[in-house]
């Protein structure tokens, strides 16, 4: 099973993908494709997206179950920690606090 | 925004709705990052942005250099049953455990028992050697000649490595005085046992048992811990620290870590561990941790109930 979003795209892109997969919500797909389909759609989408943001979920035999892949400039960014994908959100808050939690500067020269 | 009017009340945690251990996810290590609760999620900073930890499936969180936590957040990981474990760079381990995913006592009590009679104790203890032997063990040895097997089985099994992987094993050496100064297949064995300590900790407690009540190690407040680890420690930790010892490079504790995670899963570590535990103190392998009411008050001649006034009990 894998599940799309797509946000800002052009229309088109939008209809072609479901063609393949079930419009749940708005820019929400979701559908059973192959592995093969699977990349080919996402290569569709990266393709066409323009300066829309993508993701695609699909299921992966890792320690969680799935794997994400991200596309398109966002405040999202996924983080990899030692094969644990997790998204790093950079709001507002974080913005303001980050002056706090940077590591120390003598860190990188050691 | 809701005003506090509107506010969700939030209950005490349903334990039905924590995922168990052996569903859940091994370990996450963080370092150099902040956790703080933010409106009911637990959020770390990261030099990448904000993450947001899911801790209900976690088994444990290993916690590096660099980091700090606020209240409310370890409050939330205790609540979730989360172990949290500092890890240093010189091999130091600081636990701090959660509640585990269970209230009830039963199972600590039946671990309480099995260690306190010598002759059940003995029991458990050879069980425990046993399953590390693929061809079991003869039923006549005693302690010190199943010992002594042991042993070799430990040695055998670093020259097998050794000579596999092409990386020089001497003797398992590290001081914790200076971390730097140790071969990286110290190094790389430490990082990978500190990993396996945390989770076989987080079993223990999932399940309800003490992890200083130790059959084999004795007198240590983590003892069993290191019960549990051991068995399973020259399978999974020695593989992959030899292997990363002999592609060389830096940060091999992280590279360590990482390789480990995809090997537990091939061996379906976590799953073993929780039905290796209870196989081993023979319980039941019902683990529905139910909401516990009011517990009892002891009795020799059966417990009575908790929580009321027996004021008139006595006529």
């Amino acid at each position: 099973m894998i599940v799309m979003t797509l946000e800002r795209v052009p229309p088109s892109l939008r209809g072609e993908l479901t063609r393949w997969l079930i419009e749940v919500q708005t820019g929400v797909y979701v559908g059973a494709v192959s592995a093969t389909v699977r990349d080919l759609l996402w290569d569709k989408v990266v393709q066409h997206a323009r300066a829309g943001r993508c993701t695609q979920l699909y299921r992966a035999n890792n320690e969680q179950g799935f794997a994400i892949r991200m596309h398109g400039e966002g405040r999202r960014t996924l983080v990899k920690l030692e094969g644990y994908q997790l998204v790093a959100v950079r709001d507002a808050r974080y913005e303001t606090l980050k002056r706090d939690f940077q590591p120390p500067e003598e860190l990188e020269t050691l | 925004m809701t005003g506090e009017s509107q506010a969700i009340v939030w209950k005490k945690q349903n334990l039905r709705e924590l995922p168990k251990f052996r569903d859940g996810t091994s370990y996450l290590y963080l370092e150099h990052s902040t956790l703080e609760q933010d409106g009911r999620s637990i959020q770390a900073f990261h030099p990448e942005g904000m993450v947001t930890i899911p801790c209900a499936s976690l088994g444990v969180l290993l916690l590096g250099p660099g980091t700090s936590v606020s209240h409310s957040a370890m409050k939330a990981l205790s609540d979730t049953g989360c172990s949290v474990l500092w890890v240093g760079e010189q091999g130091v381990r600081l636990y701090a455990s959660g509640l585990g995913e269970s209230r009830k006592s039963e199972r600590l009590m039946r671990q309480a028992r099995l260690w306190a009679s010598p002759r059940s104790r003995e029991r458990v203890v050879r069980q425990m050697y046993t399953m590390r032997f693929p061809e079991g063990l003869p039923g006549n040895l005693t302690l010190q000649q199943i010992r002594g097997r042991e042993g070799a089985r430990v040695r055998d099994l670093y020259a097998r490595y050794s000579q596999a992987h092409g990386v020089k094993w001497q003797e398992r050496k590290y001081n914790r005085g200076n971390w730097d100064a140790a071969s990286p297949i110290n190094k790389a064995i430490s990082s990978g046992t500190a990993c396996l300590y945390g989770l076989a900790h987080a079993a223990i407690l999932s399940c309800g048992y003490s992890p200083a009540l130790g059959f084999v190690h004795t007198g240590k407040q983590l003892s069993f811990v290191y019960d549990v680890a051991d068995l399973y420690k020259m399978e999974v930790v020695m593989p992959v620290a030899f292997q990363e010892a002999a592609r060389g490079g830096d940060e091999i504790d992280r590279r360590v870590r990482l390789a480990l995670r995809d090997h537990m899963k091939q061996l379906r570590l976590l799953e073993r561990m929780a039905n290796d535990l209870l196989t081993l103190l023979d319980d039941r392998h019902d683990d529905d941790p139910e909401d516990d009411d009011v517990g009892e008050l002891w009795d020799p001649e059966g417990n009575v109930q908790g929580g009321i006034n027996h004021d008139r009990d006595d006529p």
